[in-house]
């Protein structure tokens, strides 16, 4: 008799863990992203615990460094055993993924959710393939802010510049007092960073778009694009001799010490001014530096991209991180956390920062948009690219000419 | 009695030499120490101090608060658990892929030196050039073999792959010892009617100590620090704490805690130093010469 | 006529017979066919296959198509390909001798029965347990004019001390190499060290009583001793060298401008970053076919052709 009362009592807590199981195996999501740092773990955490409200389980697998985590996630995919969602940049990165059937299509969920109407035009057609939505969209990233230390600035009787030509005769003068001009990672990312800041700044978006996007050699050839190379050639001086090599962190730590003025970056860098204390609009500023007008945001971001399943279950699992993602809420938090902007144009963003306040209101005017390189060029052309850049900012004897013979060469060659 | 045996000659006092000999290593360590100097200090300063700049200079406001975190409080992801959480991962990856790829590399070294099998050395030659091909390489074909076998994602693949990769370190290490033994102790075995696998496990693997430490020092280094293999082919419950600590210290947006960096990079590096220390106790003279005397 | 055959002792054996040979020297064979295995599946499948997608036009997936040697036109048309093809020479050729030297001296000099063996030994090592991502970062901040070597001294009283090789476009990859060192010679130091303590007590007997001077017995009798040992730390060296990616990573990621680019870097960057799998495949295969075109004769001449134990 109470040999069998314990055995059933055990098949009952058997069945109840089996059932408890299952049940959590059906609404567990796997997610791999490259949100590693202190300040984007907190971001991430927002879409988990909004997940785990819902009901669902939330398997964080993060790999930092993108590179590492996209192909991790595609191995994966290849060796059929893939995540629940899967972190890519904004733009071409996961287009062969689309052709080859290994996404899943989300525009029932984008026709409901109407985000043709509350997202910018750039970042629908970004996440659409053939006319349907492949990817959910998460942030907007402005990546051509220029930071400036209020204090240097203040102290030296200066105001922050609002063309680059003006720039270059306040960044002299800096430079005389003792003051790094320019804080600038040397490393090829942000050097070519600072190059589509001056390009869409003093070029301007429609050139800035011929030169990533149609490739156009007209363009390339154009005296405005000479007249801008020149220009970036001209910033070198303003940047200290130890720049080659560093991390970007460096170099925001100069500004945030008082050693430098400036520095161009994508507003991820708030993430270091706010860990060292210091908040937008007090210690630092930020603003666009172009024609002298509001100025011209680049936008990219992160999206979510879906593998194709054919098991209910897990595309029930998808839908409810669809859900969480673009809710306005997780939205307001999730961007707050990681420096970045809602997506979703329509949200209130009157609690955030004086830079994201900036960013969404330079946003609200669609011409003042203008797409990242990741949206307009394969990632093949923008190394390319890259590699020119690169080349030309390191070596100050390399004329504005031999760097436009490199870029149609790259323009031909780069598939 | 004594297998540590001088050579040279063994001075009782201090000579000019003697010092020439220990300002030549005390001056070769604070060079290679250098590197570490700057990291032990960079970790005991608060992030404030670091920006400043002041790299070899000692904190001005000490803490381990770096350390702790890196160990078990830093966020890599929705977790903050710091680096502890793949320690045991690694060990369960590490233990078994060092112990078979000394051994398969110890049985290919001595077929292929004492044992003539046709064919062996070219396998040898081919074996070696895969040494010099960047391993990324191999990752996508690797990823598709597995997943055909079923095994992709697990403890057993990862073993396999490191095995595989140490294949031509190991063999190329073992295979050139044994050309350096005497043939003759060989010769005398096969005479007493010792066959392959008795030769090796009672002449040839007794005289191998200092090739196995040096065997062990570099699987247990690369194998440790391994972060793309157990990335691709360990599966998400294996992953081991090089995952972890690249997540740390890797950021291309991120923020960066310099000073977390560096505690955890030295944690992570504490298995394979304390290997080395321990190692070292084998690393003694005489084996070999010991063996043919006797 | 037999395929398989034992060196000496089939000369001092030559009665046995065939069934015998094959029973005492089956084993042998049986020992070395899982790595016969897989050589022929994992070595030589997957090389013909990064042969074969480098006349693809594969980007973020491999396809298999066929565009002839497009790609390779393309390969040598590109500045940084040929500027990291000539940075792996200049880095390969430095970075072997100075741990070869390096790493022998310290070897030498441990084994003059120091105290603190075992402690000297870790510390020469320790850079070889340590992840490049960081001690890169300590190395780029030390060498970095602004922060480092180059300050220190300043600050000491010389205000015209200059060293920026880090930051300078023909000196970077010499840093690289300075770095290199650092990090192999410890391993060097410990295969010679294993190599030399393998060293026959009696011969040092022999050269004090004949009076020879200690230096003179490590050039002349010592090191050629030593041979397959240095042999064997020169293989992993120069494997090291052609595979060298973390190092540049961690240090400069190629810079300034493309001056410290190295083949290894190219291969990873078109294969993950820029998707682009043809390219990068097929600067691995000219990578594979140039340490061909080196090795080859080297390893037929000494572990193909000859059959002896010391070719």
């Amino acid at each position: 008799m109470r040999l069998k009362t314990r055995v059933s009592a055990y098949t009952l807590s058997c069945a109840l863990i089996w059932s408890s199981g299952a049940l959590a195996q059906q609404q567990k999501a796997e997610v791999l992203h490259w949100w590693t740092s202190a300040g984007e773990s907190a971001a991430v955490k927002v879409f988990a615990d909004q997940f785990t409200k819902a009901g669902g389980t939330w398997v964080d697998n993060a790999i930092a460094g993108g590179v590492n985590a996209r192909a991790a996630g595609i191995n994966r995919m290849v060796g059929g055993n893939p995540p629940t969602m899967l972190q890519f940049n904004t733009g071409k990165q996961f287009d062969e993924l689309v052709t080859n059937d290994l996404l899943r299509d989300v525009d029932k969920q984008a026709q409901a959710g109407k985000w043709r109407d509350i997202m910018p035009k750039s970042i629908v057609e970004a996440s659409v393939r053939n006319g349907k939505f492949y990817a959910v969209p998460v942030n907007i990233h402005g990546q051509n802010w220029l930071f400036y230390n209020t204090k240097v600035f203040a102290d030296a009787g200066l105001e922050p510049p609002k063309t680059f030509p003006e720039l270059i005769a306040t960044g002299e003068k800096l430079k005389a007092k003792g003051i790094i001009p320019i804080a600038l990672g040397g490393q090829p990312t942000w050097e070519h960073n600072l190059f589509r800041a001056v390009l869409v700044g003093n070029g301007g978006a429609d050139l800035f778009r011929k030169f990533y996007g149609s490739r156009d050699q007209q363009a390339v050839k154009s005296p405005k694009f000479k007249e801008t190379v020149e220009l970036f050639g001209k910033l070198r001086g303003l940047v200290d001799p130890g720049s080659p090599g560093r991390n970007w962190n460096d170099a925001t730590a100069l500004v945030i010490t008082n050693k430098a003025a400036m520095h161009f970056n994508g507003d991820w860098a708030k993430g270091e001014f706010i860990a060292a204390g210091q908040t937008a609009g007090k210690e630092y500023g930020c603003t666009l530096v172009g024609d002298g007008s509001s100025g011209k945001l680049v936008i990219g971001g992160d999206v979510f991209v879906f593998p194709a399943s054919k098991d209910k279950a897990a595309l029930a699992v998808q839908d409810k991180l669809i859900e969480v993602l673009l809710d306005p809420a997780s939205q307001l938090e999730f961007n707050k956390k990681k420096g970045s902007i809602p997506v979703r144009l329509d949200v209130d963003v009157s609690s955030m920062d004086a830079c994201a306040e900036r960013s969404h209101a330079v946003l609200r005017d669609p011409s003042n948009q203008v797409e990242a390189m990741e949206l307009l060029s394969t990632p093949n052309f923008s190394g390319a690219i890259q590699d020119a850049v690169t080349q030309y900012w390191n070596n100050p004897n390399m004329s504005a000419d031999a760097f436009v013979e490199k870029v149609i060469g790259a323009m031909r060659d780069a598939s | 009695m004594n297998t540590i045996e001088p050579q040279g000659c063994r001075p009782r006092r201090l000579t000019v030499g003697r010092v020439g000999v220990y300002a030549f290593l005390l001056t070769a360590a604070l060079f290679i120490l250098l590197p570490l100097w700057i990291m032990i200090m960079t970790s005991l300063k608060p992030m404030d101090e670091i920006r400043l700049g002041n790299i070899v200079a000692l904190p001005t406001a000490l803490t381990f608060e770096a350390w702790s975190k890196a160990w078990s409080s830093a966020c890599t992801g929705l977790e903050c658990n710091g680096i502890s959480v793949g320690f045991w991962n690694s060990v369960r990856i590490l233990i078994p892929s060092v112990a078979l790829s000394i051994i398969v590399g110890a049985i290919n070294g001595y077929a292929l030196s004492f044992w003539r099998v046709k064919g062996a050395n070219v396998m040898f030659g081919v074996l070696l050039l895969g040494a010099f091909i960047p391993y990324q390489v191999f990752l996508y074909p690797l990823v598709r073999i597995f997943s055909m076998t079923g095994i992709y994602n697990s403890l057993l693949c990862i073993i396999l792959v490191h095995v595989i990769f140490g294949l031509p370190t190991m063999t190329l290490l073992f295979r050139n010892y044994y050309l350096g033994l005497p043939i003759e102790l060989f010769k005398a075995a096969r005479i007493d009617g010792g066959g392959f696998w008795s030769i090796f496990f009672r002449v040839i693997l007794p005289m191998s100590t200092p090739m196995l430490v040096v065997a062990t020092i570099l699987q247990v280094t690369g194998i440790w620090n391994d972060f793309i293999f157990g990335l691709t082919f360990a599966g998400r419950q294996n992953l081991p704490m090089t995952v972890q600590l690249n997540n740390i210290v890797h950021s291309t947006q991120g923020e960066r805690a310099y000073n977390v960096d560096m505690a955890a990079t030295m944690l992570a590096a504490l298995v394979p130093l304390v290997v080395y220390f321990v190692s070292g106790r084998w690393f003694v003279r005489g084996i070999a010469a010991g063996a043919v005397k006797g | 006529m037999d395929t398989i055959s034992i060196r000496a002792p089939s000369i001092s054996a030559p009665r046995a017979t065939v069934r015998h040979r094959i029973r005492t020297r089956l084993p042998a064979s049986l020992a070395l066919l899982p790595t016969a295995l897989v050589v022929l599946v994992v070595y030589i499948g997957c090389l013909l296959w990064t042969v074969r997608l480098s006349f693809t036009s594969s980007a973020l997936l491999p396809k298999l198509d066929w565009v002839g040697l497009a790609q390779y036109s393309r390969l040598f048309a590109n500045d940084r390909f040929l500027t990291s093809a000539e940075n792996i020479l200049i880095f390969g050729c430095l970075f072997i001798s100075g741990c070869l030297i390096l790493g022998f001296l310290l070897a030498v000099f441990i084994d003059q029965n120091v105290r603190g063996e075992s402690l000297f030994r870790t510390v020469f090592l320790y850079p070889y347990a340590m992840s490049f991502v960081v001690t890169g970062v300590a190395w780029q901040w030390f060498l970095n004019p602004g922060l480092g070597l180059q300050k220190l001294v300043r600050d000491m009283g010389f205000p015209n001390f200059t060293f920026d090789w880090l930051v300078n476009q023909d000196m970077a990859i010499y840093t690289i190499v300075i770095a290199g060192i650092w990090h192999g010679a410890g391993l060097t130091m410990a295969i010679l060290l294993a190599g030399l303590r393998g060293v026959d007590g009696d011969l040092w007997k022999a050269a004090r009583v004949d009076g020879i001077p200690t230096w003179r017995v490590y050039i002349s009798v010592v090191l050629p001793l030593l041979r397959p040992m240095i042999v064997t730390a020169t293989v992993l060296l120069a494997t090291g060298v052609v595979k060298l990616y973390d190092l540049v990573v961690a240090m400069t990621l190629g810079g300034p401008g493309i001056a410290t680019e190295v083949p290894a870097k190219f291969v990873m960057d078109h294969l993950f970053e820029r998707n682009n799998i043809a390219l990068g495949t097929a600067a691995a295969t000219i990578m594979l076919i140039a340490v061909v075109s080196v090795l080859a004769p080297w390893v037929y001449a000494r572990y193909i052709r000859s059959q002896g134990r010391l070719g």
